[in-house]
């Protein structure tokens, strides 16, 4: 008997999102727990491999590896949680509002989403998080602002569909403002989609933020990111020191996993239409 | 069908005979001969002595009128004789007859006196201003006179490669022609190089006749060197430790040094000419300045973070001839550092750990170059050996351009010196400066060290200025190192860290200066093959 059959689709994401929540909440915990650990630097307990005491090895300074990559997803998801949160919602405001002011408002913003996506993310990003002078703001900033335009089409889409329901053609018959209309009418139906493209864009926004400070482009080199981690262990990896890079580099791969199938399985729940199209 | 077999039973054989002995062919076409170096980036402008190429090492397609030995003792090359006359005023330099460039052209005093005139008049990384005309007297002897009496211009007749005065223009840093061991033969920039030996080169030739240099990243250059493509591999100490098959660690001595520079005023809101904030509240005091001196192991960051390939540095001109061993002092003496703290009135009042005086806590930045992970290493460590003794130290990685042209003037920064010439602890530590930023960076000032800085300047030889530079470190009672007034916390002195194919010697190595430049070719045509 398969997974899918032994849970229902609602009994699975409830899984997911309780693993992805128990997972938020150990990565914070033991961030916590460890304080600034793992940035501090131990000279006598260097280049050691994974063992009990250290789980994750040390590196070249003999900074705890287990504490650094804690720290580092903790920076990343809090950057990713915050820029997919500040992302979608600039796409939520430029939908609705794309949809709704008219027709110049609507080509220009249009216009706008075609630009974004038609210009490759890395550069912007990279241009973007340099001119912000780099740092959790920089990139929190340059991944928020590259990421709303595919969202802002599916919002727009699904605004200009119900504006032509028969409620939304009454209430501007009896004069309501488009403003009024659109929050009361319009977006209480474009909740779950804004959901979902934000679950959706948090993976992302967790990936590009750890690739732009693989790069150098975010925050001091000693502060641990899982992008910084990545980066630095590149160094070391033909001397041997593995761990440096499989540690950081599975967290990040399993946590963008994780919460790329829960944004799938809230939008197979949320809105199984698209879904099986 | 027999003949077939047989045929194929011959001719088998007979090719594969045919193609070991092919292989054979190309395993002793491929002996090596060609040496290839990989010592990280190549220099962007190009190889123009006047514009600052090998200020820091050898200019390998000029030569110089004198140079250094292995031991730092300074030896003729281009010149025969030079004396210093005339209220030491005036350099007089007989240089050989009979030398002639790469394409063939003669080298004489004329083009000697245009390479002066010519590094004066660029006024780039080469200082020359202290020079007021360089002349040519006749064919083999040039006359330079300086404006003011300056010892350490000995200094120039050691690094200053000699151009031909026809050749030289904007293009000749591309296409440099000079009188050193080697000839330039092709530059693909930021791939490599190819250079050739000079048959015309007057010294002993070169054994090497071939050489390319690689410029490229530090990871492909040691993949490289482990597929046995590179013969001289130039790696930072943290890839030091490792094996790579057929290469042997060569590890040469440096004064390529690495401290703290500290802002010895406070800050006053006062602000330079370009706009930069000057002074810290905090290190403005010589109690901290002094209590991190104290505070820091400079032997567990010789250990831990320059993986032992190091010394500690207690002074910017370690074992150099003009070094005082007087300043060094026991390190790592926590209670030291808080006595000295205590005393001056830093004390912790709060309970928080870091210690305060007038309501101002003793914390401050230090600021590292984010591209160079050995500073960065530094900077963390040195911050955790702090915290002991009540100093909150928070380092913060920077890029150049920010350090250059923000920070550099109130704030701790990593920096990195060490030069073979007294110059660079008088522009260090004079009160002339800072001019440019890097020198005396943090705006400091004692009218005894002035003092004894400008008479070692204008001292009658070089052995009459030792003393001088001696004092002006520490005299007994006053200088800028840490017994005195604690300008710096040097931190440590690396060791240049390099594998070297087994088949290579590469001769005695002098100790090498701040790591611009290919210091280790210094004696490369010394250098030669051991084995087949």
């Amino acid at each position: 008997m398969t997974c899918s059959r032994l849970f229902d689709r609602r009994t699975r994401t409830l899984l997911v999102i309780i693993g992805c929540l128990l997972f938020f909440f150990v990565v914070f915990l033991g961030a916590w727990l460890y304080g600034r650990q793992g940035e501090v630097t131990n000279l006598t307990l260097r280049k050691i491999s994974p063992g009990w005491g250290q789980p994750f090895g040390t590196d070249w300074l003999g900074r705890d590896m287990f504490a650094r990559t804690l720290q580092g997803l903790r920076l990343s998801l809090g950057i990713g949680l915050l820029a997919a949160t500040c992302s979608a919602i600039i796409a939520l405001i430029l939908g609705l509002a794309a949809a709704t002011l008219g027709k110049t408002v609507d080509v220009v913003i249009t216009w706008l989403a075609d630009a974004g996506m038609a210009t490759p993310h890395l550069v912007l990003l990279i241009l973007i998080s340099f001119a912000c002078g780099g740092g959790a703001k920089g990139i929190i900033i340059a991944v928020a602002a590259s990421h709303w335009p595919a969202l802002t089409r599916v919002i727009r889409a699904e605004v200009m569909q119900l504006r032509t329901s028969d409620y939304v053609r009454l209430s501007r018959r009896l004069g309501k403002k488009p403003v009024w209309i659109a929050r009361h009418h319009l977006l209480p139906h474009v909740v779950p989609q804004f959901l979902v493209g934000l679950l959706l864009l948090f993976p992302h926004a967790i990936l590009h933020a750890a690739g732009l400070t693989f790069l150098g482009f975010g925050m001091s080199p000693h502060i641990p990111e899982i992008g910084t981690l990545l980066s630095e262990s590149m160094r070391y990896l033909s001397s041997g020191m593995w761990w440096l890079a499989v540690a950081p580099g599975l967290t990040l791969v399993v946590s963008v996993m994780a919460f790329d199938l829960l944004g799938n399985n809230v939008r197979a729940l949320l809105d199984p239409k698209t879904m099986r199209e | 069908m027999l003949l077939r077999y047989l045929l194929i039973g011959v001719t088998l054989p007979l090719l594969l005979l045919v193609a070991s002995g092919c292989e054979q062919q190309k395993v002793a076409a491929n002996t090596p001969r060609t040496l290839t170096l990989a010592l990280g980036e190549e220099n962007t402008e190009g190889f123009d002595p006047t514009l600052g190429w090998g200020s820091y090492g050898n200019p390998l397609f000029q030569s110089t009128l004198l140079k250094r030995d292995a031991d730092l003792k300074i030896v003729p090359d281009l010149a025969t004789a030079w004396q210093l006359g005339d209220g030491q005023l005036t350099w007089t330099i007989k240089i050989r007859s009979g030398v002639v460039f790469s394409d063939g052209s003669p080298l004489t005093a004329r083009d000697v006196a245009y390479t002066f005139n010519a590094a004066a008049k660029a006024g780039g990384v080469v200082d020359l201003s202290g020079l007021e005309q360089a002349k040519a007297v006749d064919d083999v002897t040039v006359i330079l006179r300086l404006k003011h009496p300056d010892i350490t211009f000995i200094q120039h007749l050691i690094t200053l490669g000699i151009v031909p005065e026809k050749l030289h223009g904007t293009d000749y840093g591309r296409k440099p022609v000079g009188s050193g061991p080697y000839r330039l033969v092709r530059w693909d920039e930021g791939q490599q190089m190819i250079v050739e030996a000079n048959d015309r080169y007057y010294g002993a030739k070169p054994s090497i006749k071939r050489l390319v240099f690689l410029f490229s990243s530090e990871d492909a250059a040691l993949t490289a060197a482990k597929a046995g493509k590179v013969d001289v591999l130039g790696v930072p100490s943290s890839l030091a430790g490792q094996d790579i098959p057929g290469m042997t660690l060569h590890t040469v001595k440096s004064v390529d040094n690495r401290g703290l520079m500290f802002p010895v005023v406070p800050d006053t809101g006062l602000k330079t000419p370009r706009g930069l904030a000057i002074g810290n509240n905090v290190t403005a005091d010589p109690a901290i300045r002094k209590a991190v001196n104290y505070a820091i192991n400079r032997q567990a960051l010789v250990e831990g973070v320059l993986s032992g390939h190091g010394r500690p540095a207690f002074g910017a001109v370690d074992d150099l001839p003009w070094d005082n061993p007087e300043i060094r002092f026991r390190d790592n003496d926590q209670a030291k550092a808080k006595a000295i703290l205590k005393e001056a009135g830093w004390l912790d009042t709060d309970g928080d750990g870091v210690v305060e005086k007038n309501g101002v806590k003793a914390e401050f930045e230090i600021i590292y170059n984010t591209k160079d992970s050995l500073r960065q290493g530094l900077a963390l460590a040195v911050a955790d050996m702090l915290k002991p003794v009540g100093i909150k130290a928070v380092p913060r990685g920077e890029n150049w351009d920010k350090i250059k042209n923000e920070l550099t003037h109130a704030s701790v920064i990593v920096y990195g010196f060490g030069g073979h010439s007294p110059l660079e602890m008088y522009k260090l530590y004079h009160s002339n400066g800072p001019e440019p930023m890097y020198f005396n960076a943090g705006f400091y000032k004692n009218s005894t060290v002035d003092a004894y800085l400008d008479q070692a300047l204008r001292a009658p030889s070089f052995e009459a200025a030792l003393p001088l530079w001696k004092k002006a470190q520490w005299d007994g009672k006053a200088g800028f190192s840490t017994p005195g007034d604690a300008t710096w916390a040097w931190l440590v002195n690396l060791d240049h860290t390099y594998f070297v194919n087994r088949c290579l010697d590469v001769g005695k190595s002098q100790m090498e200066p701040h790591g611009h430049g290919w210091p280790i070719t210094t004696n490369i045509e010394q250098w030669q093959w051991t084995c087949q």
